[in-house]
This record gives C-alpha cells, sequence and structure tokens, in this order.
C-alpha cells in the first residue's frame, strides 16, 4: 500500500511538472493582458508534432529539438498577438476570447486535415528505461522532463524578477496604464508574453514526446488541465500556477488509483469549482491586483 | 419600426411554413431543421450571454441533459418523448441552478471556466455511468414510428416542429430585450456594480435568465435527439458543442434576437454543404473554413453582421 502510495506520488509530480509548465504559459498570458487564451492547447498540439516530425523525418532527438520547437512557438505566440490579438485590444473581452477560440478550431482542424487523426509516438531507445528507487520505479524520461521543466520554470522566475523585460511584464500585469506612464512600450510587453507564454508549451510539446502521444485533439486535454492549475494558482499568478501544477498533477494520480481512472479528470474538476468558490483568488492568496 | 422588424420575421415565419410542405428534397429539409435548431440554441444561450453578458461555455450540460433525459425515459421507461422532452427541460431548469447558484458570484473569465468545468464533470459522468448511459458508446434509439413516439418517417414534421422552437425562441427573446428582464440583463452586461447600485438584485436576474436559457436549451437538445435517434457523451456534452452553440450568435451578432438567426442563417447551411462536398478523406477541412470565418468576422466586424448592416443602412439613410 505504502508503495503505491510512494509510485502515485512520484508520476503525480513527474506529470504535475509539465502541467506547472503549460499552466504558466497560461497564466502569464492572462496576468499580462487579461485574455484567456483558448488555443494555448492547440499550441502544445502543435509543438509535439513538431517535435514529432522533426524526430520522424531528421531523427532529431525530442530533448534537442526543444532548440528549435521553443523559438518557433515563442514566434507564433508573437505573431499571434502582434497580428490578430493586438487589433481587438479596443473591441473588448468577447471578441478577444473568440478570436483565440477561432485559432484553436482552424489549428485542431488542420491538424487532423494535414496529419490525420492518428495517434503519433516518438521511439526512442530510452522510453521505457527506468531508475529503480527501493520497491518504487521513476520513469527515466519523466525523470529528465519534469527536471527540465522546472529548470526552465525556475529560469523563467529569474527572468521576471532580475531583468529590464521581466520588471516591465509584472509592472503592466499590475497596472498597465500606470506602466505606460512610466514608460513601458505596453504593446511590446503584451507582444513578448504572449510569445513568451507560447515558448512554454513549446518546451513542454517537446518534453512531453518522449512518453506521451500526439493527436489533433490532445491540446484540448492540456489546456483543460491548464484552466484548472490556473485557477487553482490565482489566474496571472506564476508561482500559484507552479505550485498548482504539481498538486492537480499528484491529485490525478491518487484520484486515477483511488477512484477510478475514468473520474479523475471529474475530481479535479469538482476541486477547481470548489476553489472557484471559496478562494476565487487562488489558493495561494493575493492575485495581481 | 420595431413592429416593421416584429412583422417583417413574421412574414418570413408565414412564408416558410407555406414553402416548408413543397420540398420534397430531404437535403433541403434536414438543412433548414439544423439551421432552425441553431437558431433556436443560439436564441437560447444569448439570453445568458448576449443580454446579460455572462460568457457560457457550458450550454452543451443543459443540451445533453435533454436529450439524455428525453431518451433515457423513452428506452427504460417507455414514457412518450413529448414528456421527456419537458422532463429534461424541468431537470436543465434544476442544473442551472446547480451551476448558477454558485457560479453566478464569479465574475467574467472566472465563470466562463466554471461552465466549461460544469460541462466537463457531466460528459465525464455520462461516459462512466454505462450501465444507464451506454457509455462511450451512447444510445441508439430504435425508430417505430408514430406521433407518440415524437418519430416520423419523413422529415417534414420534424422541420415543422423545428420551426416552432424558433419561432418560440425568436418571440422569447423579443419580448426579453423590452420587458424589465430584459434591460436589467443590459444593466448588469454594461455594468454589474452600477445595476446593483441602482437596486437590480443582479444575482436573482441572471438565475432567471440561466433558468430560461437552460430550459429552451434542453428541449432542442431533446428534439435534436429525437431526430438523430442517437445520442453519445461526447456529441451531447462536449466543450466543441458549447462553442458551436455560441457562433451562430457571434457571427450574427451578440444581444439582439436577430444576430442569431441571421448567423445561423449564413453558417449552418455552409457548415452542411461543406460536410457533403468534402467527404471523409479531408476530414477536418469544413470546420478549419468556419474557424476562418469566425476569424475574420471578428476581426472585421467585431459587432456582428447584424449590427454592422443594420449600421450601413442608417449611415446612408
Amino acid at each position: 500500500m505504502l508503495m503505491i502510495i510512494g509510485q502515485s506520488l512520484i508520476s503525480g509530480i513527474l506529470m504535475g511538472g509539465i502541467y506547472a509548465l503549460v499552466s504558466i504559459g497560461l497564466t502569464l498570458i492572462f496576468g499580462v493582458m487579461n485574455v484567456v487564451n483558448f488555443a494555448h492547447g492547440e499550441f502544445l498540439m502543435l509543438a509535439m508534432y513538431l517535435t514529432f516530425w522533426m524526430f520522424h523525418i531528421f531523427q532529431i532527438d525530442p530533448y534537442l529539438s526543444l532548440l528549435i520547437v521553443t523559438p518557433a512557438l515563442f514566434l507564433l505566440g508573437t505573431l499571434t498577438q502582434r497580428y490578430l490579438i493586438q487589433h481587438l485590444i479596443e473591441a473588448g473581452h468577447y471578441t478577444q476570447i473568440f478570436a483565440t477560440v477561432g485559432i484553436s478550431t482552424i489549428m485542431a482542424n488542420a491538424a487532423l486535415f494535414f496529419w490525420k487523426a492518428d495517434y503519433r509516438m516518438v521511439k526512442t531507445p530510452y522510453m521505457s528505461a527506468t531508475l529503480p528507487l527501493g520497491d518504487m520505479v521513476v520513469s527515466y524520461p519523466r525523470l529528465i522532463s519534469f527536471l527540465v521543466a522546472i529548470a526552465i520554470t525556475l529560469l523563467l522566475f529569474l527572468f521576471l524578477k532580475h531583468t529590464y523585460l521581466g520588471r516591465a511584464i509584472r509592472a503592466t500585469a499590475q497596472d498597465h496604464i500606470g506602466a505606460k506612464l512610466m514608460g513601458v512600450n505596453i504593446h511590446r510587453v503584451y507582444i513578448f508574453t504572449f510569445g513568451l507564454g507560447s515558448a512554454c508549451v513549446g518546451v513542454a510539446g517537446a518534453l512531453l514526446m518522449p512518453t506521451y502521444y500526439a493527436f489533433p485533439t490532445v491540446g484540448l486535454h492540456f489546456v483543460l488541465i491548464a484552466f484548472v492549475v490556473v485557477v487553482l494558482g490565482g489566474m496571472g499568478n506564476v508561482t500559484g500556477a507552479l505550485f498548482g501544477g504539481l498538486i492537480i498533477g499528484v491529485v490525478e494520480a491518487f484520484s486515477g488509483f483511488f477512484i477510478s481512472p475514468q473520474l479523475k479528470e471529474a475530481v479535479y474538476f469538482v476541486i477547481f469549482v470548489l476553489v472557484l468558490l471559496f478562494k476565487p483568488a487562488g489558493l495561494f492568496g493575493l492575485t495581481k491586483g | 419600426m420595431r413592429f416593421l422588424k416584429e412583422y417583417s420575421f413574421l412574414w418570413f415565419l408565414i412564408f416558410l411554413a407555406i414553402v416548408i410542405p413543397f420540398i420534397r428534397n430531404a437535403f433541403v429539409l434536414h438543412l433548414l431543421i439544423m439551421v432552425f435548431t441553431s437558431v433556436s440554441l443560439g436564441l437560447a444561450w444569448n439570453i445568458v450571454g448576449g443580454y446579460a453578458g455572462q460568457l457560457s461555455f457550458g450550454h452543451a450540460a443543459f443540451y445533453g441533459i435533454g436529450g439524455y433525459t428525453s431518451t433515457l425515459l423513452f428506452v427504460k421507461l417507455g414514457v412518450s418523448p413529448w414528456f421527456g422532452m419537458f422532463a429534461g427541460g424541468v431537470l436543465a431548469l434544476g442544473a442551472s441552478l446547480v451551476l448558477g447558484i454558485p457560479c453566478f458570484r464569479l465574475r467574467g473569465t472566472y465563470f466562463t471556466l466554471s461552465t466549461i468545468a460544469f460541462a466537463e464533470v457531466l460528459r465525464i459522468l455520462a461516459v462512466y455511468f454505462r450501465d444507464l448511459t451506454g457509455g462511450s458508446i451512447g444510445i441508439v434509439l430504435q425508430f417505430t414510428e408514430g406521433f407518440g413516439n415524437f418519430m416520423f418517417r419523413n422529415r417534414e414534421p420534424y422541420t415543422f416542429i423545428a420551426l416552432g422552437f424558433m419561432a418560440t425562441c425568436y418571440y422569447l427573446c423579443l419580448w426579453i430585450e423590452n420587458s424589465r428582464l430584459g434591460y436589467y440583463l443590459t444593466a448588469i452586461k454594461e455594468n454589474e456594480d452600477g445595476a446593483r447600485a441602482l437596486g437590480i438584485d443582479t444575482y436573482r436576474t441572471k438565475l432567471i435568465a440561466l433558468m430560461i436559457s437552460a430550459f429552451l436549451t434542453a428541449l432542442v437538445g431533446s428534439f435534436f435527439a429525437q431526430y438523430l435517434t442517437f445520442i453519445e457523451p461526447e456529441s451531447e456534452f462536449s466543450l466543441g458543442l458549447s462553442i458551436a452553440i455560441t457562433l451562430p450568435v457571434m457571427i450574427g451578432g451578440i444581444g439582439t434576437a436577430m444576430g442569431p438567426v441571421i448567423g445561423a442563417f449564413i453558417i449552418t447551411p455552409l457548415q452542411e454543404l461543406l460536410r457533403i462536398y468534402i467527404s471523409g478523406e479531408q476530414q477536418g477541412l469544413q470546420n478549419i473554413i468556419y474557424g476562418i470565418v469566425l476569424v475574420v468576422v471578428v476581426i472585421c466586424i467585431p459587432q456582428g453582421i447584424y449590427q454592422w448592416v443594420k449600421g450601413g443602412f442608417s449611415q446612408k439613410g
């Protein structure tokens, strides 16, 4: 029994690292621009397919393709913001949400059209390698993915905390008019933040591929989890999203084992609604503003 | 001016009612049924999403409750879908309270996310309780023709029922638009705190709007389950459906009774025709086009086609 609990805990935390990274991207964009990017999941799907195709065509290792997928997704994010969302800032909240819903529809169906509904996997020599840990086993690629995800997250924290651009992003998130008055070019901050948020799913997509599979609607599964995590951590709260991701990873692993694998999604959605009701600012208190 | 508008829609309905019996082409009737149901769903959603400005991406929940209630009552207990439909409506009304009472304390994006969660939980439960719901496989209704069974050999009766739904939803929306409830809802959309300061019980008003909306959505859900004689969780409760319900409204014009009518008459035939002409080999293509239309409309005419056309005319005049 103890072993099962330990095993669930480990696999939950390892998956939670990826959830955290996806959610940080979403919460960053929300925090700065007040827009929920409904295409966030499809950006992840694209990153996973990019990783798959680079492996399939050029035999590039998924972990190595990080270096290509991440900048590609950064670029996609900046373009989305620059040529789409930027035009809609005056038009109101609804239009921005529906614009991202439109992108998400286009992307998911374009993937279905061009790449078919097949599940795509990357077969690496290390895909089923494990690390024994007493009675328990730790999946080797999952451990690496988790460590990379956490490292990237920490880098992001340092960036937000200590660079000029990072401070400008945080200032814009707190009060965009104030930031503008202080000489921050907020349109550039918006573009950069959207890129940064999308780069997060670029990293996550590449990290997922060694242990997960890509299919056209894979984004939906992850974006729904990201919604839960983002609310759990407080919308716009990057630190909250990190812990929220780990918590949901563990909750998912435990409820999958102790309740039913089919009901694990229902469990975290119930948690989600409870958090919304009793602590809408997130488990970790302060949100922005 | 307003009376002209009301009568012009009435003439349109009368025209349709006269023309439908002469249509022999089953596909054209199917197209009309699809359009009428999307108009009805759009109008029902509009009460909460448009007039009250509470963006719901969970209306599939009510639609699915309608579909599952009438179907299960019919299959398991032999209850006529005519009763099942209203039972579904009442159940959806209850569900709207389960969603609304806690979640209308939340605002904006938080509310939207909670509606998504609500529909997702129902979808997961519908998959899980497979003894009752048939799980992911769903339920196929055995076709036995008869008025009491809500099953007809040709499509004409379905078309008339769908037309009736559309007319009911339209006039209900028009009535709401010009009633005290409608003004309250608009006030909530424009400024919720301001509305409260003026003495409007915003919480209760939003709940009433959601209840009406959920009831209508469930009726249409029951109807459509009878029309297709097949239901499964993915087509009944998915986020994709919730979004599809909102699209005619968004394209036609949000917060107006005419918007969903125009939106659905443009987008639904487009989608159905694409579905026919783009066969299985190229699946996804019709939804790509659908997505592109949405993005283009949102960028070029964010107020929707109806307001845009109306604005264009009044500028000239």
